[in-house]
């Protein structure tokens, strides 16, 4: 039977994406990386994985352990009966990873963060392998389970850009804009990204400098003003807004406004009120979005939605929000 | 020195398998192993013997050998079998099949009352297996069904594809399923007073987690055990075969005692080969190649490391198995890749320069294409004599496919069961009528030059070579139809497919497979004579038992 539920939702976040693009070295950055977290990444196999010698702690067939806290554990056969095997353990993690395999759609395999109150989706990430992906496109073979998890992606993380042109990687971006809509990307080099996507708190801060995407690394061609400090010519990437909405929803019409999300928003997460429920959370994750009955009453409503940050959508997603949030309420029609 | 007793047993007839001395009425055994066929005056020659005459009323045949099934057939018996068709369990009773919703209801309002009757706790949940809605025209089960047969103890039924589960309305509280919930796989009324309510019906791995992490450790995810393997050898026994593979085994440190302290014993009457598991696994490809390779080292006679299994798509009944154009007769999208081609290729590349023998499960006609062009390329860059590397299952394989297999040394295990389990919904929804005609060829496989076997991926379909070889002799399915009368086998051909053929996918034909000097004695005892039979009562042949190194086991019966 299942544990009392820890007052926190440990964040789930799923990797997906092609054989090849870059999943496991960005998986396997955040193990090593992991600057006090304690993270637990769930892999189809061992196969790839390189953990540096001076971090492993102990090891068995189906899990290693970090002396930083963090372990991987290998699915094997079940998904299940590793992710519970994570949930059990006695020390909770503050966040859980899952690397889907190289063909599989990511999308069901985040929707166990749906069905166990200890989790929260946290989001999907598909990591794109820059100079390979159109090639992938073209495949009969490959083309729709390409597609597939490309369409379940919240964040597209745009890896081996250190191998292509600059022109390359925009035809790329241009390439993947087209085909999906503008989704939210990160440029990334050897899966190197920022450790901040996995954690529940994060939120860029609105309309200034935010967190870049990018993690400075060895790799980098610009000036490092200081170790951890990231420089301008990145930009930042993600924005946010936050809203205070004193409105009672009906619970189907905002299912309905939400299943219009813009495909340049990457996540919203918050409290409403609802005819139905009372306090509702409302989540958009993984290109979802669920409102449900809040397991406690926050103090005031809030709703948080990260963004990719453009000259463009800052103008649209306010108006947006304005749609679903504010303007409404006026009419009486919610 | 003396040298060791001979037995010679006298049959009816023997069915050799062995073209050059098809049939005998004597075979000498000694040291376990085949001395001598063929009249009594001949072996008499060997010196002194005991006539064993308690099989002069039978037919021999080798044992038989199923190329394609799981110990999971002896690991489910702890569930109650739900399914449609008629399956024999380990203690040799019949559990009749079901052939509508209110009889599933009725089966487990039975069940229920013998667990109370029983003294077990009113909350043990009731666990079952083997359910198919496929057979049941559109009519999806729901708690109005499940809650008949009870409202406080959980009941869970895992559907036979293993992607979908039902449950009644204590297991979804207990699970704190209900209208709220948001995951997509649990299915809600679309009206009616429930509407919106959850019906029971959980489909994939996230809605199924939903009960799994309830009831997980009490059956449906339990790992192999020895009670399990023994099961499996007594449905082995009454079904006259003494070789069976495993053919997806993590070969974990746990997993391997299970086989090894279970077939040290003597009633453990089987021959294995498990099949590692080189996809979705605890190693990379080279890592495992060295695995199964230091493995072999610990084989024995009746426990034998060193096959290889991989994996490139999903099933046909699923929808999600790699179609080629046209696609699903139904308009269904493609299925999906369990491993991804390239991935495949690589890693199938790694084991078989390690000298290891890898069967590759394919369904759908795109992924069989899929590996006899990975395993082409593979070859050219690195031939090698006799790797007899084999497509199991292959359904959707047509000739010019079988043509390319035989030019490049690759044997075929086709499912000749799914003719009579799925034929009908292959005829009329996966696949439409031209395909189905040519679903699992065997007659295209032999014309082609592809060593052929036949199998049962028992727990899918149940253990039982003779059922198997009646199904590629008819091609009959339930609702009457035949499925492309001209790939039949004859009762020869389809014997040799459960015999020597299988045994020649396992690379174990010159031990195995037929009656022969020097091989193993394993034989398998029938009370009817398959050739009198023929093809349309090949089934019912009824099996006396096995003998397995020379050692007697009757089968048991109820």
């Amino acid at each position: 039977m299942s544990n009392a539920v820890s007052p926190v939702a440990i964040p789930l976040t799923v990797v997906g994406g092609f054989l090849g693009a870059g999943k496991t070295s960005l998986v396997t950055h955040w193990l090593q990386q992991a600057q006090g977290q304690r993270i637990a990444v769930l892999v189809n196999d061992f196969g790839e994985l390189n953990i540096d010698a001076e971090l492993l702690s102990a090891r068995n067939s189906d899990t290693i352990a970090l002396s930083n806290g963090c372990v991987c554990c290998q699915i094997g056969g079940d998904l299940s009966q590793a992710l519970l095997q994570v949930l059990n353990n006695p020390a909770p993690f503050d966040a859980i990873v899952i690397e889907a395999s190289g063909v599989s759609d990511p999308w069901p395999i985040a929707q166990i963060a749906l069905a166990d109150k200890r989790l929260s989706l946290h989001g999907v990430l598909v990591v794109v392998d820059a100079q390979a992906v159109r090639q992938h496109a073209c495949d009969p073979l490959l083309q729709d389970s390409l597609m597939r998890q490309l369409r379940s992606a919240d964040l597209l993380v745009v890896n081996k850009t250190d191998l292509c042109s600059p022109v390359e990687q925009q035809d790329c971006i241009t390439w993947l804009h087209q085909t999906l809509g503008p989704v939210p990307y990160v440029n990334s080099q050897h899966g190197q990204l920022a450790l901040t996507l996995l954690q529940s708190d994060w939120m860029p801060e609105p309309l200034s400098d935010g967190l870049s995407g990018h993690v400075c690394t060895p790799h980098c061609t610009h000036e490092h003003a200081s170790e951890h400090h990231h420089a301008t010519d990145h930009g930042a990437l993600f924005t946010s807004d936050c809203r205070r909405p004193e409105a009672v929803f009906h619970t189907n019409w905002l299912r309905e406004q939400l299943k219009q999300t813009p495909t340049w928003v990457m996540r919203i997460k918050g409290w409403v009120r609802t005819h139905e429920h009372g306090w509702s959370e409302v989540q958009f994750a993984g290109r979802h979005a669920s409102v449900r009955r809040a397991r406690h009453a926050p103090t005031q409503a809030r709703v948080l939605t990260i963004s990719q940050r453009s000259v463009q959508s800052a103008q649209a997603l306010a108006s947006w929000l304005d749609t679903v949030f504010e303007e409404c309420e006026v009419e009486g029609v919610k | 020195m003396h040298p060791t007793p001979i037995t010679i047993y006298v049959a009816r007839d023997i069915l050799t398998m062995n073209p050059m001395q098809a049939s005998a009425t004597h075979v000498a055994v000694r040291d376990g192993r085949i001395l001598g066929v063929g009249d009594l005056a001949e072996l008499a020659q060997w010196g002194d013997y005991t006539l064993d005459t308690r099989f002069a009323d039978c037919v021999l045949l080798p044992g038989l050998i199923e190329g394609h099934c799981h110990l999971k057939e002896g690991g489910m018996w702890d569930m109650e079998y739900l399914g449609w068709f008629d399956r024999l369990n380990p203690w040799g009773q019949t559990v009749k099949g079901l052939h509508s919703m209110e009889a599933v209801v009725q089966r487990l309002i039975e069940i229920d009352r013998k667990m109370q009757q029983s003294g077990a706790a009113p909350d043990k949940p009731l666990l079952a297996w083997g359910f198919d809605p496929i057979y049941f025209g559109g009519e999806r089960m729901t708690v109005e069904h499940l809650d008949r047969a009870s409202t406080t103890r959980p009941i869970v039924i895992a559907h036979a594809n293993g992607h979908l589960m039902n449950v009644n309305s204590p297991m979804l509280r207990i699970a704190e399923v209900d209208e709220d919930i948001e995951v997509e796989g649990v299915v809600k009324f679309k009206s009616g007073p429930r509407k919106g309510q959850p019906t029971g019906e959980l489909q994939e791995p996230a809605a199924m987690f939903l009960v799994l992490r309830h009831v997980g450790d009490a059956g449906l995810l339990s790992p192999m055990d020895e009670t399990g393997m023994l099961n499996f050898a007594r449905l082995a026994n009454m079904q006259g075969v003494t070789t069976a593979t495993d053919l997806v085994n993590t070969l974990s440190e746990a997993d391997c005692a299970i086989l090894e302290s279970a077939l040290a014993k003597d009633e453990c009457c089987v021959r294995i080969l498990p099949a590692f598991k080189a996809f979705h696994g605890t190693h990379g490809a080279a890592q495992g190649a060295e695995h199964v390779k230091a493995m072999t080292q610990r084989n024995t006679d009746k426990l034998r490391y060193g096959l290889v299994k991989m994996m490139l798509d999903g099933s046909i009944q699923g929808f999600s198995s790699r179609m080629r154009w046209p696609g699903h007769f139904n308009g269904a999208p493609n299925g999906i890749w369990v491993t991804a081609p390239a991935q495949y290729e690589t890693d199938f590349e790694i084991y078989h320069r390690a000298g290891l023998h890898i069967h590759t499960h394919t369904n759908g006609d795109e992924a069989s294409l899929a590996a006899i062009d990975a395993i082409e390329r593979v070859l050219t860059r690195s031939p090698r004599p006799d790797h007899r590397h084999t497509l199991q299952h292959a359904q959707m394989v047509d000739a010019p496919m079988f043509r390319r297999m035989a030019s490049l040394g690759l044997c075929v295990n086709l499912f000749a069961n799914h003719l009579w389990h799925w034929g009908d919904q292959h005829y009329e929804m996966t696949m439409g009528p031209d395909r189905a005609h040519r679903l699992d060829a065997c007659g295209s496989a032999l014309a082609a030059g592809v060593p052929l076997a036949i199998h049962s991926d028992a727990p899918v379909t149940p253990l039982g070579p003779l059922f198997t070889a009646w199904c590629a002799a008819n091609r009959i399915t339930p609702k009457g139809r035949v499925l492309g009368e001209k790939e039949r086998l004859s009762v020869m051909q389809a014997l040799h497919a459960i015999t020597l053929g299988a045994a020649w996918t396992l690379k174990m034909d010159h031990e195995i497979g037929s009656i022969e000097t020097g091989k193993r004695a394993d034989f398998c005892v029938l009370r009817d004579h398959p050739l009198t039979l023929g093809a349309e009562k090949l089934k019912d042949a009824r099996v006396w038992g096995t003998v397995l190194g020379g050692q007697v086991f009757p089968a048991h019966t109820a």
